[in-house]
C-alpha cells in the first residue's frame, strides 16, 4: 500500500512538474489528514481505499490518511500536533468535539472556506439533522461523515414465541412496557433467562438517555452549546421511566447494563430487543443467528433519538491551497457514490438523501430493509450532547444517570444536582 | 497453638490462590474467547468447538508482522538507552561528591511524580523540533531518562561495600572499569528486574506512541490492536482477544520461560 502511495506520489509530484513547466499554474498540495475508528472491522483498508481513489482523481494532490485510535485520542493527537506546528489540514473527529475545537481555535467554518455556489449548494446536502452538531454561532464547522443513531434491535423469533406481531415492534412506550413483559421468559425456579428489552447505560449513557428525552419532546440543551435542560420535568419524566422498565415494569435487568456486551447478549438470546449505535448492523446481521429485526425507537409524545459519530473539520492552521485541496477531498469522500460505499461497508447512515438514490444503496436497502430505518429515523433525530466543557458537563449527566439507574438517588435529586454543577461549568460562555 | 498456626497457614494459602485466580482470569477468559467462535465468548461449554478463525481475522486486520517488529525495535532501543545513560547516573549520584548533587537527584526524583501523559504535547513539540515525529527513536526517547532507574540504581551501587571500590582502585582501575567491573556486576539482579518492569511497560504503551506515530513502519503493536477497540459499535470479543493475546504472546512466552530468574531477581531488587 504504502510503495503504492508512494510510487503515486512520484508520479503525482512528475505530473505537476510536468504541468507546471507547460503553464506554471499547478503545485502539488500535500494533505495530512486524521480519522479515528469507532466500529469494528478493516475500516482502515476501506478509507486507503478512498484515498487512493482521490489520489487517482486529483494527481496534484496527495494525502497522508493517519488512523488515530478513537475519538478521544484522535483529538489529542490533532491538537497535539497542531500546537507543535507540525498539525494537519483536516481530521474526521467527535461531532460532538465541535466547541471545544472552536475554544481552542483550532478549527475554520466552511462556511469561510466556500468559494462557489455549487459549494454553498453542497453544504445543504446533507440531512439537516445530521448537521445539528456540526452548526454553531450560524456557521457550518463540521461535516458529517460516519454518522449514526440509535435504532431498536429485535429478535423476531422470541416475538413470534411470545405470540406477538414480529412485524409491528413497539411504537410507544406503553407498547414497549407491555410486550416487553410478555417477551421475559422466566425458568422455573423465577430466574429469568431472556429479559424483553436492554438498554446501555455504560459507555454512553448520556446518548441513550437522549433519545428518551427526545421521544418525550426535550432536548438537553441549547444550541449555542452554553445551556443545558438536565433538571427540565420531562427531562426527569424520562430518567424515571428508564429507571421504572427494569425496577418497577421489570422488563430490563434493574441496575445498569454494559455497553460492550449487549450485543453479545442480544445475539445470545439474553433479551430480546436492545438499543443499540446502528453502527452494529453489519456485524448483527453477520452474526445473528436467528430471525431479527431492525426498528425505529418508540414514541412517548414523539419519536427521537441523538445522532452520533464523527465529522470532518477543518484545521485553522492551513494554507488557502490546502484549504481548497481539503475541501475538495471533503466533497470527494462525500459524494453519493462514495457515500453509499462507506455505508454499505461500515453501517454508517448514508449522510445525504442521494445516496439512497444511488444504485448501490438501493440494492442494498431492497435486499436488506434494516439499513434504511436508520435513514428514515433521522426525521425525529436530534443533535448528540454537545457543549462547551463538554467532556464534564456530559460526565455529570452520566453520573445522574448511573445514580438513579442503581437506586443511589431519585431521578429529581440526581438531575437537579447535575443541572447545578452544568450550570457553574457554563456560566462564563453566556 | 499448633491448630491455630495450621488455620493461618492455610488461610493463606487460600487468600494466595483466590488472589493468583483473580489475577489470572482476565487470561484466561481471552484464552477461552479466542479459540471459540463468537458464539460462545461468554457462553462456557466445555464441548464448544475449537477455531483459530479469530486469529485469521485479527491477524489479517493490521500488518501485525511489521508491528512486532517495531516493538521490538522500540522496546530494545529504550531498554539499551536507559541501562546505558541510568548507570551512568546513577554511578554519579551514588559515589561521586559534587556541588549540587543533593539538588539535581531531588529533580531527578520529582519526575517520578509526573505523569507521561501531562507532558503529551511538550514532548511531542520537542520530538517536532527534532524532527524525529513518527520515528522509533521519537517514540522511544521522552523514556531514555527514566528517573525510576536512576533512582533504582543509586539505591542499588550505595549497598556496594566502598571496600570493593577501593581494592579495584588499588589494582589501578579507572572510575569507569570500576563502574563495568565492580558496581554492575553486583547489580545484575536489579538490572533483569528493572528490563522487565520497562519491557513490560513499553511494550503496552498506547497513548504516546499512537500520537507520536503517524505511518505503519512506526507503529507498535498496541497501537495496531485499538483497531479492535470499537468503542461505537461494542467490543467482538473474540476477536479483541484473538489480537491481544498475539500482542502479548511473546512477553507470555519470555515470562514463563524466564520466571525463576524474574522472581529472584525482583525479590532482591526489592521492586514490588
Amino acid at each position: 500500500m504504502k510503495s503504492v502511495k508512494r510510487y503515486m506520489a512520484v508520479m503525482a509530484s512528475a505530473l505537476s512538474l510536468l504541468i507546471l513547466s507547460s503553464n506554471g499554474a499547478l503545485a502539488a498540495t500535500e494533505l495530512t489528514m486524521y480519522y479515528p475508528v469507532a466500529v469494528g472491522g478493516p475500516l482502515t483498508k476501506v478509507v486507503d481505499g478512498l484515498v487512493a481513489d482521490f489520489e487517482k482523481a486529483n494527481p496534484d494532490i496527495k494525502v497522508n490518511a493517519i488512523y488515530a485510535g478513537n475519538y478521544n485520542d484522535a483529538r489529542i493527537k490533532a491538537l497535539a500536533a497542531l500546537k507543535s506546528g507540525d498539525p494537519a489540514q483536516l481530521s474526521v473527529m467527535f461531532s460532538i468535539d465541535i466547541y471545544e475545537l472552536i475554544e481552542q481555535d483550532a478549527i475554520v467554518a466552511f462556511d469561510d472556506i466556500v468559494e462557489t455556489d455549487d459549494d454553498r449548494a453542497w453544504l445543504k446536502s446533507f440531512y439537516p439533522a445530521l448537521m445539528e452538531n456540526g452548526v454553531t454561532q450560524g456557521k457550518v464547522w463540521g461535516i458529517p461523515f460516519q454518522r449514526s443513531t440509535i435504532v431498536m434491535y429485535y429478535n423476531k423469533d422470541a416475538f413470534r414465541e411470545a405470540g406477538l406481531d414480529p412485524d409491528s415492534p413497539p411504537a410507544t412506550w406503553d407498547e414497549l412496557v407491555s410486550m416487553g413483559q410478555k417477551l421475559v421468559k422466566k425458568d422455573a425456579s423465577g430466574n429469568v433467562d431472556r429479559w424483553g428489552l436492554m438498554i446501555p447505560s455504560t459507555g454512553y449513557p448520556y446518548w441513550m438517555f437522549g433519545a428518551l428525552t427526545m421521544q418525550n419532546d426535550q432536548v438537553l440543551m441549547n444550541g449555542d452549546g452554553n445551556e443545558t435542560y438536565y433538571d427540565a420535568p420531562s427531562t426527569v419524566e424520562a430518567l424515571q421511566f428508564w429507571r421504572d422498565l427494569g425496577d418497577k415494569h421489570g422488563v430490563m435487568p434493574a441496575n445498569t447494563i454494559e455497553w460492550g456486551t449487549l450485543r453479545q447478549n442480544f445475539l445470545e438470546g439474553k433479551t430480546a430487543m436492545m438499543w443499540h449505535s446502528t453502527g452494529n448492523l453489519t456485524i448483527v446481521k453477520k452474526n445473528a443467528t436467528f430471525d431479527f429485526g431492525v426498528a425505529m425507537l418508540p414514541a412517548k409524545k414523539r419519536r427521537g433519538t441523538p445522532t452520533g459519530g464523527g465529522n470532518f473539520y477543518i484545521f485553522k492552521k492551513s494554507t488557502p491551497e490546502e484549504r481548497a485541496a481539503s475541501m475538495k477531498l471533503i466533497r470527494f469522500l462525500t459524494a453519493p457514490d462514495r457515500t453509499a460505499e462507506w455505508s454499505i461497508s461500515t453501517g454508517y447512515i448514508g449522510t445525504r438523501p442521494d445516496a439512497y438514490e444511488t444504485d448501490k444503496l438501493k440494492s442494498y436497502v431492497m435486499e436488506f430493509p434494516p439499513a434504511a430505518v436508520a435513514r428514515d429515523q433521522l426525521e425525529f433525530a436530534t443533535a448528540e450532547l454537545s457543549t462547551y466543557q463538554t467532556g464534564r458537563v456530559r460526565k455529570l449527566l452520566d453520573d445522574a444517570i448511573q445514580a438513579t439507574l442503581t437506586g443511589a438517588k431519585s431521578p429529581e435529586e440526581a438531575l437537579g444536582s447535575a443541572q447545578d454543577q452544568a450550570d457553574r461549568l457554563l456560566k462564563r460562555y453566556r | 497453638m499448633i491448630g491455630y498456626h495450621g488455620i493461618g497457614v492455610w488461610l493463606e494459602k487460600a487468600a494466595a490462590w483466590l488472589l493468583a485466580l483473580l489475577w489470572i482470569s482476565p487470561l484466561i477468559y481471552a484464552f477461552w474467547a479466542a479459540f471459540h467462535p463468537a458464539i460462545y465468548a461468554t457462553r462456557f461449554d466445555l464441548l464448544a468447538p475449537l477455531t483459530l478463525d479469530n486469529f485469521r481475522e485479527a491477524w489479517s486486520q493490521a500488518p501485525f508482522a511489521r508491528y512486532y517488529l517495531n516493538t521490538f525495535l522500540l522496546v530494545t532501543g529504550i531498554l539499551i538507552g536507559q541501562f546505558v545513560l541510568c548507570t551512568l547516573a546513577a554511578y554519579a549520584f551514588a559515589r561521586f561528591e559534587f556541588s549540587g548533587r543533593n539538588i539535581a537527584f531531588a529533580l531527578v526524583l520529582v519526575q517520578l511524580m509526573i505523569m507521561p501523559e501531562v507532558l503529551i504535547v511538550e514532548n511531542y513539540s520537542t520530538m517536532s523540533k527534532l524532527g524525529l515525529v513518527d520515528t522509533i527513536s521519537g517514540i522511544g526517547l521522552p523514556y531514555i531518562a527514566s528517573a525510576f532507574g536512576i533512582f533504582l540504581l543509586r539505591q542499588t551501587f550505595k549497598t556496594v561495600p566502598q571496600e570493593l571500590e577501593d581494592a579495584a582502585r588499588v589494582e589501578g582501575c579507572s572510575w569507569l572499569q570500576v563502574l563495568l567491573k565492580v558496581y554492575v556486576p553486583l547489580a545484575r539482579s536489579t538490572y533483569l528486574a528493572y528490563g522487565l518492569v520497562s519491557v513490560s511497560y513499553h511494550w503496552n504503551n498506547f497513548l504516546w506512541p499512537l500520537i507520536i506515530t503517524n505511518s505503519v513502519e512506526t507503529r507498535p503493536l498496541t497501537v495496531g490492536l485499538a483497531i479492535f477497540g470499537a468503542p461505537e459499535s461494542g467490543v467482538e470479543w473474540s476477536i479483541i482477544t484473538a489480537g491481544t493475546l498475539l500482542a502479548v504472546a511473546p512477553l507470555l512466552l519470555g515470562f514463563l520461560l524466564f520466571q525463576r530468574q524474574f522472581v529472584q531477581s525482583f525479590m532482591r531488587a526489592g521492586i514490588k
